[in-house]
């Protein structure tokens, strides 16, 4: 007997029990497509952290780290900037650098007529712009030649304009840092995204930042290498550049974005693993109930398997009969479970505003294993079947 | 064609064992039309079931067109009942979810028939029975002694030299019965060996040659024509 022969026969003896044949599926489809769920939004969620961790990407930041000898000699150096405007022209030079992204920032009381408060005023270039995504909600950004003169142009944060303006349009305004003013010429969109409040900032180009507080100073330093495959030679060449040019072993280093979103993945792939697991139990369930049912059907058909053996079955044909029987019923249930779990995934990602990803060793894997869990669980009622008297299964009433 | 040597059947129950069978001897040429008679409780099923290789002896030896089959595996044994014996029971046993045609078929899937050719000679075989108008329909669509018939013609679809038949008019009423014997005669007339249980004389009637079992042995076997 061929198993194309086998395969329409199960069909149809699971046909001719629709109901029970889709209630024995039900847990089989629940146990798989809670794995593929949580496999997927997991990795759509992981994706989500890392790019947002990574920003656009290909990024070092450099930070100083004094050792204990350069504490003693000078304990004030923790308070100073770490950078200099020479750095940057430095590094820049670095053929893998696509470019320095460079900010300073201070901390500074304002004023707009009568209205006074506090602020983050930071000094950007124009990578900085470029890189952080910085989107003008009103007015417009700075250009080439207001990074070049240092212009008295400011781009303040969404919440600043809200304390300070109430809905007014405040372009045009001048707002004074200390008692230096500075022209509104934008404001920036509200943040989105996981890390996103809003905090009271004023972005000034960087030369104009300079001519407010009256000093040289780059307090952050983030490069971004031409290429992922970069990165690292960046990161070594920039840190040993710096430590030569300041004279310093080793206190200049980078944090490596990359690293921290790996170590995230990590993160997320253990609680993937723990739910996944848990989705996992559910599809064990949803297996002993495929054996149960198969052993009430075995129970229920022991006059067929007892013609069938009269008419010439071997023990091994009806043993295949049934197991086959039972590996379509979660190959179909697993199938459909893996169109649940693309579903709901895709509904839960269109809400959580993530991707839902659903690799092909998913799919390929969810079949697979309901295909084995089909064969485990459908062994032991098979096997009952197969081992049925013949005399004994056509009496049975 | 069937040669029981010493055939002898025990069941252990508790501690007491019960012979069913006690040495059989009992030889059914090709082409004999046999009836095997005797009181509920003879023995006679269990007979019947050893020659249709349903189960197997305790001692003695079975010699199938001279082959002994006593030691076949269960797999050799399948094949014996798929290829060489047709089955009709009392109570027809029919797949109920199966059409006719479909409960005619199942025979030759076991006996590896390609498609085309399993349903030419399905149809044959109840056209031969006279049913070619109810191949599509279930059996419970069908009479006491439609079904019965197409049992018959599954019984002889994958052409066996023999055919068993346990009480095949057992549930039948005395006209169908009469028809249903016409057809065992038939199937006996063509060439076909032919061994069937009752309790009926009148059926047994129908037979060239009737043993009568009592008690597990044969008390008479009276041959006529």
């Amino acid at each position: 007997m061929s198993l194309m022969e086998n395969i329409k026969m199960a069909l149809s003896s699971l046909k001719a029990h629709k109901l029970r044949s889709v209630l024995t599926m039900l847990g089989i489809i629940i146990g798989v497509g809670a794995v593929i769920i949580v496999v997927a939004i997991g990795q759509g969620g992981e994706a989500v952290l890392k790019s947002q961790i990574t920003g656009a990407g290909n990024t070092v930041e450099l930070f100083y780290q004094p050792s204990e000898e350069e504490l003693q000699a000078n304990p004030s150096v923790l308070y100073e900037a770490a950078f200099t405007s020479e750095d940057i022209r430095m590094l820049e030079t670095i053929p893998e650098v696509k470019q320095v992204v460079a900010s300073s920032s201070e901390y500074s009381s304002i004023r707009y007529r009568e209205q006074t408060g506090d602020s983050s005023v930071f000094g950007i270039n124009q990578a900085y712009m470029d890189l952080n995504n910085l989107e003008i909600e009103e007015g417009q950004g700075f250009s080439e030649a207001d990074f070049r003169s240092g212009r008295r142009a400011a781009l303040i944060s969404y919440s600043l304009q809200e304390k300070f303006f109430e809905g007014q349009s405040p372009i045009g305004e001048v707002i004074r840092i200390g008692n230096q003013p500075v022209e509104i010429i934008g404001v920036l969109a509200k943040p989105t995204g996981l890390f996103a409040f809003g905090s009271m900032d004023i972005y000034l180009p960087f030369n104009t930042w300079k001519m407010v507080f009256g000093k040289d100073d780059v307090t952050q330093m983030t490069l971004q290498a031409t290429s992922a495959d970069h990165i690292q030679a960046v990161a070594e060449k920039a840190t040993f550049q710096l430590n030569q040019l300041h004279n310093t072993e080793d206190s200049y280093m980078v944090i490596n974005m990359e690293e921290m979103a790996e170590g995230i993945g990590q993160i997320t792939r253990i609680m993937t693993i723990i739910i996944g697991s848990i989705a996992g139990i559910s599809l064990f369930v949803g297996g002993i109930g495929v054996m149960n049912i198969m052993l009430v059907s075995v129970t229920e058909r022991t006059r067929e398997i007892g013609i069938r053996m009269a008419l010439g079955a071997t023990r091994t044909q009806v043993l295949t009969q049934f197991l086959i029987e039972a590996i379509i019923l979660t190959l179909i249930g697993g199938m459909i479970g893996i169109l649940l779990g693309w579903g709901v995934s895709g509904i839960v990602a269109s809400f959580a505003g993530w991707p839902s990803l659903i690799s092909w060793q998913v799919v390929v894997g969810g079949i697979v294993f309901s295909m084995v869990i089909g064969i485990i669980f459908g062994l032991l009622p098979a096997n009952k079947a197969s081992k049925l008297d013949p005399i004994e299964a056509l009496r049975y009433e | 064609m069937i040669e029981l040597r010493d055939i002898r059947k025990t069941y252990t129950v508790g501690k007491e064992q019960i012979d069913v069978l006690k040495s059989i001897r009992l030889t059914i040429e090709e082409g004999e039309f046999t009836a095997i008679m005797g009181p509920s409780g003879s023995g006679k099923s269990t007979l019947m079931n050893i020659i249709g290789c349903l189960d197997k002896q305790t001692s003695g030896q079975y010699l199938l067109n001279g082959e002994n089959i006593s030691d076949y595996e269960d797999t050799a044994l399948a094949r014996v009942r798929n290829q060489s014996i047709g089955f009709v029971f009392q109570q027809f046993q029919l797949l109920p979810r199966l059409t006719a045609l479909r409960n005619v078929e199942l025979p030759m899937i076991y006996n590896g028939i390609g498609k085309r050719e399993r349903l030419e000679r399905a149809a044959e075989a109840l056209r031969k029975v006279g049913l070619s108008d109810r191949m599509e329909h279930l059996p419970n669509a069908l009479s006491g002694g439609q079904k019965q018939r197409v049992a018959i013609a599954r019984a002889i679809v994958n052409q066996p030299q023999i055919i068993l038949a346990d009480e095949p008019t057992g549930a039948l009423d005395t006209k169908t019965s009469i028809s249903i014997m016409e057809q065992f005669v038939k199937l006996n007339e063509e060439g076909t060996t032919v061994v069937l249980v009752t309790h009926e004389p009148e059926i047994a009637d129908y037979t060239n040659r009737t043993i009568t079992v009592r008690d597990g042995e044969i008390v008479a076997n009276d041959g006529r024509r």
